[in-house]
């Protein structure tokens, strides 16, 4: 009898558990240590009901330490993860940590895959990828709904395929995710799967959930009348040699009144290029210059192709815009996780709004982190946001 | 010359600078967004894949919202529909209950100056004023005959009318009917045949005999002097037809459907002198037949006559007709000396029927409530041979509770008579149940005449 009633609390004490516990947890750490900051996550994140936890790390970190470390703190839950030009944190913007999302099973059923090596990855690959990402072994729900996230090592510059061929695999299903970054260096981005981080891979994950959410992308440029003709170009470089059949970097620092020689990351968030396609424009951000005065981009450009100067207006306000839209449709949001270009960030700094920015995105919850490039809808491209928005949905016991 | 050779290079250098422009743009071009492996080309063929996809979807959506609204617009009229419908069945049922109501009102007075006028009618008159009570009498029959129509058919439409089926042998019906009309046609001068048919049949009575009493007032109605009416039956496999044919005018066949329509008559014959009706017969005939399930047809000849039938099903098998006293058989007893109680909490109708009764040679005592029914008890020094009660008295008290008190208090079960504007099948069932006679209102004196006599008789059989 006794007995009897203790279990039935101990039931009874789950249950309440599970139920105030919210569908995603966020830790972050600022700790410089991969075993302390390994530590601290899995001290916000440690939950039995845990699906799968997904992370963003600073490519400062030693990487095969981290992995370790969080492969003993998280045993027996999968992760997945990237490294990152800048993190976004339940504070905001982050350098040189780690922030991660864990997602509980009653919601939320992950499973991921990694494509390595990224060159010949078709459309037939892409298709046994995503059907074996589908078929999981989670009993499957009516009413769940899914999303994909593509995660890539940022210097691979194999996006534009890679992408293709998913999103021919993917049909209808909603889209986003993040080329990985490493804080400028352009030396040293990673994708984590599978207990270890790899490079010259992606890391594709179908989420499945039961809340409502949004995949959305948004940007904040405007058209300029100037532009400039791609006249010699390397695709598989994305290297741009010359622009109107002069030096790629004169060209451009000419049509922005400026010499080569004062161009930085920083010139080239405040100044960026875009090609047009149909009715919309897709920015084609510029990497490096290099002592050939070439411009290198962080996406493919081809020869022939126009690029539109382009002028950024103001980013929140655009965000703001976006976020209210989809809230409109999807209700209260619960969090959003987010992929924002690097030069966004190097652009609000320029501008002096970084704290601004930093506060915008830590109250509308944003989670993830700076990237080199970003995907939508198959697509590769650079300077905007893209994200989904995750809804509270009904409150539900389960 | 310095500077123009200096002019000169600079715009040769600037020619090969556009020439490569326009070489690069040609190449562009030329490649199109043909099948190419580059990651640009692939870029391009995505965004422009997701361009048409957005176009699509915007169509789609746009296409979604409009259904969407079309449905929403739909179930808005639906809703509305429905209203109105549930308006007009409410509005059609207090229609019912207006008639119903405003019926029971006037038939109160009428009945009471159907009595009186009828008493008047017994009275030694002058040849003059006969023939103006007669009159008076006649009018007041039509206006009763208008007004019990126009309840009928909305009874009928209120459902209020349940066909109460009994086996009994088509005869039985038929022959009372013939001898009825027999008479009708004599007085026309229309030739009248009859053949007679005993097939057992299942059906109600009393509605059956108010269809075939409707086909044959039609044919005498429009059947001229010196042309003939026939009552006849055809047997079938499991169904008997009745048919009464005529020799009138026929009826057009454009106008076939319409006349069971309401208020749809056609030019009777002018000859008939005396012609009611507000074209309301075929139309309760339609109803009646309907809520029978016996088809009626009607087949016609224009200048040669009109056939009307009705298809009736025969009793099943092992069901025997009931025997029946048929009340218009009944022998003609007197009613002469026939102590009658009259309990009715209308006073005019109390006066009417003790002057009519008076008439009939009856002695007549008459009470308004129970008080007067125990005053009356405590008065007579004898219990009445029959007792004519009002089944509905005043507000909430019944005359079947006052009869039950009045037996319960003498020990004596009394020949009852109950007059009721109230066809509901409930009542019919109790009256029957308790050995009682049911009369409907307004009385006619005729039929108030042999239920007395019938009374009377079962009385002295015992």
């Amino acid at each position: 009898m006794y007995a009897e009633t203790l279990n039935n609390a101990a039931v009874d004490g789950a249950c309440a558990l599970s139920e105030i516990s919210p569908p995603v947890l966020t830790a972050a750490s600022s700790a410089a240590d991969p075993f302390k900051a390994a530590r601290e996550l899995a001290g916000t994140l440690h939950h039995p009901d845990l699906d799968r936890v997904v992370f963003f790390c600073s490519a400062e970190y030693n990487l095969p330490q981290l992995a370790e470390a969080l492969n003993q703190v998280f045993s027996g839950v999968p992760l997945s993860g990237c490294t990152t030009a800048g993190e976004l944190t339940p504070d905001g913007y982050a350098c040189g940590s780690i922030v991660a999302l864990g997602f509980h099973r009653n919601f939320f059923h992950l499973n991921a895959a990694l494509i390595q090596p990224l060159d010949g990855f078709a459309l037939a690959e892409a298709q046994q990828l995503i059907n074996r990402l589908l078929q999981s072994d989670h009993p499957h729900r009516a009413d769940w709904r899914h999303f994909a996230l593509t995660l890539f090592d940022g210097l691979s510059s194999q996006e534009e395929l890679v992408l293709a061929a998913l999103d021919a695999a993917l049909g209808s299903t909603p889209h986003f995710g993040g080329s990985a970054g490493d804080d400028i260096h352009l030396t040293n981005t990673h994708v984590f799967h599978d207990g270890a981080f790899h490079t010259q891979a992606a890391v594709v994950i179908l989420v499945e959930t039961s809340l409502p959410f949004d995949v959305f992308t948004t940007h904040h440029m405007q058209p300029l009348d100037s532009k400039l003709v791609v006249t010699e170009a390397d695709p598989l470089t994305r290297r741009v040699s010359e622009l109107n059949a002069e030096p790629a970097a004169e060209a451009y620092a000419r049509l922005i009144g400026l010499t080569p020689e004062q161009l930085t990351p920083d010139i080239f968030a405040l100044h960026p290029l875009a090609v047009k396609l149909g009715q919309d424009y897709y920015v084609r951000s510029i990497q490096r210059v290099n002592p050939d005065l070439s411009l290198d981009f962080y996406c493919a450009v081809g020869k022939g192709s126009v690029l539109t100067r382009m002028q950024p207006q103001a980013m929140l306000q655009d965000l703001e815009t976006c976020l209210s839209d989809i809230e409109s449709r999807i209700g209260q949001p619960l969090i959003t996780l987010g992929c924002d270009c690097f030069l966004r960030r190097l652009e609000s700094e320029q501008r002096g709004e970084r704290e601004q920015t930093s506060a915008f995105l830590a109250k509308h919850r944003v989670i993830g982190f700076n990237t080199y490039g970003e995907h939508h809808a198959g697509l590769h491209v650079n300077q905007t946001f893209t994200g989904v928005v995750l809804g509270r949905g009904k409150v539900e016991k389960e | 010359m310095n500077a123009r050779e200096q002019e000169l290079q600079a715009l040769k250098v600037e020619n090969a600078r556009l020439n490569k422009i326009n070489q690069a743009l040609i190449e562009r071009v030329e490649a199109g967004s043909g099948l190419s492996s580059s990651p640009y080309a692939s870029f391009e063929q995505a965004a422009a894949l997701a361009e048409q996809v957005k176009a699509r979807t915007a169509e789609l959506t746009h296409l979604n919202e409009q259904l969407l609204q079309e449905i929403s617009d739909r179930k808005r009229i639906e809703g509305w529909l429905l209203e109105a419908k549930q308006d007009a069945e409410q509005a059609n049922l207090s229609k019912t209950r207006f008639l119903a109501a405003v019926s029971h009102d006037l038939l109160q007075p009428l009945n009471a100056a159907r009595l009186f006028t009828s008493a008047l009618e017994e009275q030694p008159l002058d040849t003059g004023l006969q023939h103006l009570v007669r009159s008076v009498s006649h009018s007041l029959a039509d206006v009763e005959y208008l007004l019990s129509t126009l309840v009928d058919i909305s009874k009928l439409d209120a459902g209020v009318i349940q066909p109460d089926l009994s086996v009994f042998t088509l005869r039985d019906l038929l022959d009372n009917l013939a001898a009825e009309y027999r008479q009708v046609a004599r007085s026309e001068r229309i030739e009248f045949c009859y053949v007679a048919c005993s097939v057992p049949v299942q059906t109600d009575l009393h509605l059956l005999a108010r269809i075939l009493r409707n086909f044959l007032a039609n044919a005498m109605r429009y059947t001229p002097p010196g042309g003939k009416v026939l009552l006849g039956c055809r047997r079938q496999s499991g169904v008997v037809v009745v048919q009464v044919l005529d020799t009138g005018p026929g009826i057009p066949e454009d106008k076939l459907g319409m006349i069971f329509q309401e208020f749809q008559r056609l030019e009777p014959n002018p000859a008939n002198h005396r012609d009611q009706g507000l074209g309301l017969g075929l139309a309760i005939v339609d109803r009646m037949a309907r809520m029978l399930k016996h088809p009626v047809s009607v087949r016609s000849c224009l200048q040669r006559g009109s056939m009307f039938s009705v298809t009736l099903p025969l009793a099943p098998e092992g069901q025997f007709p009931q025997l029946r006293t048929a009340v218009g058989t009944l022998p003609r007893l007197q009613l002469s000396g026939a102590r009658i109680w009259v309990l009715d909490n209308d006073l005019s109708i109390c006066e009417g029927m003790e002057r009519l009764l008076h008439t009939w040679g009856c002695g007549v005592r008459t009470a308004q409530h129970a008080e007067g029914l125990d005053l009356l008890l405590s008065q007579e020094r004898a219990l009445p041979d029959v007792l004519v009660v009002d089944y509905h008295l005043s507000a909430g008290v019944s005359g079947l509770d006052l009869v039950q008190n009045l037996q319960q208090k003498t020990g004596v079960e009394l020949p009852v008579l109950v007059i009721t504007a109230n066809h509901s099948h409930q009542l019919k069932a109790e009256v029957k149940q308790r050995g009682y006679q049911l009369l409907y209102k307004p009385v006619k004196p005729l039929r108030l005449r042999q239920l007395l006599v019938h009374l009377l008789k079962i009385a002295s059989d015992r």
